[in-house]
């Protein structure tokens, strides 16, 4: 049987509470186990990005709860959560959000730093990182040098650096051209694949949509669909342009 | 890792960062540059008490000062003169005989310190010799002779070979008056001095005091400036019955002001920093707000806010001491350049700087003794300045910075 990784019992977050309210989020129960590989979609303001903040510990509910690997977040205080989230929850951002003084490498080593990894052992894991990801020659070179696809792989071994229980990943291609969130999802579907790590990304992309094995549809902020997969497509296949 | 983001972060608006650096070399250049100023001014002023006003060192009778009274002389005075080689601390001693006089001339009349000296002393405790301007020194065998300060000399209307006449009472309470000729005109850096002292052979006053060969006054000159309070303690032990003043006691305004203008240069190195430090949060808050985003993002992989507030602190501490250096060596070069060349304040007055007892002429000094302090001002002014920038940065919330 599958662990659970995230467990969100009844969340709501609600802007205005006391103008005029705005379920962002509404009465989500939501349940994902290790080794999945799930797209949240929906219409833009359907409450994708507000429910992964939610689930990454940067926001918190209004009511209800949620439970990372059996820990309650929304009991945490502000630092317990900054501590809960570096070494537990991965995170990619749409647009890149890499820190443009540090070279890839020193992006990605300064989660493994925070973390108080060795300096062997965060060579280590940082030459594995850049291999998985393609760029080992790019390990010394600035943000701004790398191309948009580039920086987001150079993202993802940042998310991966921590060793998460799961990785969020709000809109991960949106700023990218179609070969490169090509080739991002096929790092992040092997990813999933040989290191059952688990990923949840909100998404427009259809192509995205078509290589989830689960998509769950938001609407209002409330789930409106949840299934185990919307196509046949295996997520694991390469993507074909 | 930290570090090497906070000396990056400097470098990210390159203009900025320069602008605010260069205020601190200029800020630091003006500031230590007027402690030089100062502290060559004090030293200056200092060193002219020692060696041409009170000596190290000056013992009297007890009661001498109380109101400078002729009889109180130095009981076994030339026992204790000569008593005083043995000590190794001592340069030179000068024996003084002094009195309260009035002088009077066909123009007026002025109160006046009469020293007796013997020249051969006075000349090497007090450099009188060399602040003569006028005429020459005492001569062997002649007794009526007398050298006057320039001040005097101008106020009173006299020249060298003017007749003069000095009123006082002797040790038994007579009023004597004796004719004196002037034989030369001093000019020492106060002129309040040269204006209060006169200089007379030790014999003739002594005769005129009738106090036969002692006298009320030794003035000791060490060979260092280091071994005043030394040399003091060692006197006051082996002389108990009389009193061993320093300069610092015998002119209690020199030691006054050397204190206070220490403290005023402080308060002006402050006040300097105090305006850099404007400019200091000015720039790093501008740095903070646009970095919104990526402070948020750090937060939001797990960046502790004692690390973002460290972040910010080193940011400031390097682009506050990144022009210390500079600075430093700039001003040390021009100090350099003055303390070895000399800077003339005349402009400013030469009347007005002798009546301070200053000299125009100012070596000024590097601040070696004030570095540290100093370093440890600009440090502060760094801290000071970090807080508002880095309580924004506290202040921030993942989720919003994240949205701009």
């Amino acid at each position: 049987m599958s662990k659970t990784v995230i467990d969100a019992h009844n969340i709501s977050k609600v802007y205005n509470p006391k103008t005029i309210p705005v379920y962002a989020v509404n009465n989500v129960h939501l349940h994902l186990n290790e080794g999945e590989f799930t797209a949240l979609v929906g219409p833009s303001g359907s409450g994708k990005t507000t429910l992964l903040n939610l689930i990454g510990g940067l926001d918190k509910p209004d009511k209800g709860n949620i439970f990372i690997n059996g820990t309650d977040i929304t009991r945490l205080s502000a630092g317990e959560l900054i501590d809960f989230r570096l070494h537990n929850i991965g995170f990619v951002f749409q647009s890149f959000n890499l820190i443009p003084v540090l070279t890839a490498g020193e992006n990605t080593e300064f989660i493994m730093l925070l973390q108080g990894i060795n300096k062997k052992d965060r060579e280590k894991r940082l030459a594995q990182l850049f291999t998985e990801i393609g760029l080992e020659d790019k390990m010394d070179v600035r943000p701004a040098q790398l191309s948009g696809g580039q920086q987001q792989r150079v993202a993802v071994a940042r998310a991966l650096a921590s060793k998460p229980h799961f990785i969020l990943a709000d809109e991960p291609t949106a700023n990218l051209d179609s070969v490169s969130a090509s080739n991002l999802l096929d790092l992040m579907a092997r990813l999933n694949k040989e290191e059952n790590i688990t990923f949840l990304f909100s998404t427009h992309d259809q192509r995205v949509i078509e290589r989830a094995r689960r998509v769950i549809t938001l609407v209002d902020g409330a789930i409106a669909s949840d299934t185990a997969a919307v196509s046949t497509t295996d997520p694991h296949k390469e993507l074909a342009i | 890792m930290i570090f090497i983001m906070a000396w990056r972060n400097i470098w990210r608006n390159k203009s900025r960062s320069i602008v605010i650096m260069l205020s601190i070399v200029i800020g630091l250049i003006a500031g230590i540059s007027v402690l030089a100023l100062y502290k060559g001014m004090m030293t200056s002023r200092v060193r002219t008490v020692i060696d041409a006003e009170t000596a190290h060192l000056q013992i009297h009778d007890r009661d001498f000062k109380k109101d400078y009274h002729p009889s109180f002389i130095l009981k076994n005075a030339n026992s204790l003169f000569q008593s005083l080689s043995s000590l190794p601390e001592i340069k030179v001693a000068a024996p003084r005989s002094v009195v309260q006089a009035m002088l009077i001339t066909a123009t007026g009349s002025a109160g006046v310190q009469v020293n007796g000296v013997v020249p051969e002393y006075e000349y090497k405790v007090s450099g009188l010799k060399e602040k003569i301007k006028e005429g020459e020194g005492f001569h062997d065998n002649k007794k009526n002779e007398i050298i006057i300060g320039r001040k005097l000399a101008e106020k009173m209307k006299l020249k060298t070979g003017s007749k003069l006449v000095i009123t006082f009472t002797d040790s038994a309470d007579n009023i004597i008056s004796s004719a004196f000729r002037i034989i030369a005109i001093y000019q020492s850096d106060n002129d309040p001095l040269d204006e209060l002292n006169v200089y007379v052979p030790m014999q003739a006053l002594n005769e005129l005091l009738m106090t036969g060969n002692d006298f009320h006054e030794i003035a000791i000159l060490l060979n260092s400036d280091e071994d005043l309070q030394k040399v003091q303690q060692i006197l006051m032990k082996q002389f108990p019955a009389f009193s061993v003043e320093s300069w610092k006691d015998i002119s209690p305004e020199t030691d006054f002001m050397v204190k206070t203008v220490d403290e005023y240069s402080y308060i002006i190195m402050i006040i300097i920093l105090i305006a850099l430090a404007f400019g200091i949060l000015n720039t790093m808050l501008m740095s903070v707000l646009e970095r919104t985003r990526e402070i948020g993002m750090m937060v939001a992989l797990g960046t502790s806010r004692s690390r973002i507030f460290l972040l910010v602190l080193l940011e400031t501490v390097f682009l506050t001491i990144a022009g210390t250096p500079i600075g430093l060596t700039v001003a040390y070069l021009i100090t350099d350049y003055y303390h070895t060349h000399g800077l003339n304040l005349s402009g400013m007055g030469e009347d007005m700087m002798a009546s301070f007892g200053f000299n125009t002429l100012i070596y000024p000094s590097f601040p070696w003794e004030k570095l540290a302090g100093i370093m440890i001002m600009v440090i502060g002014t760094a801290i000071i300045s970090c807080l508002l920038p880095a309580a924004k940065a506290l202040r921030l919330q993942p989720v919003e910075a994240l949205r701009r």
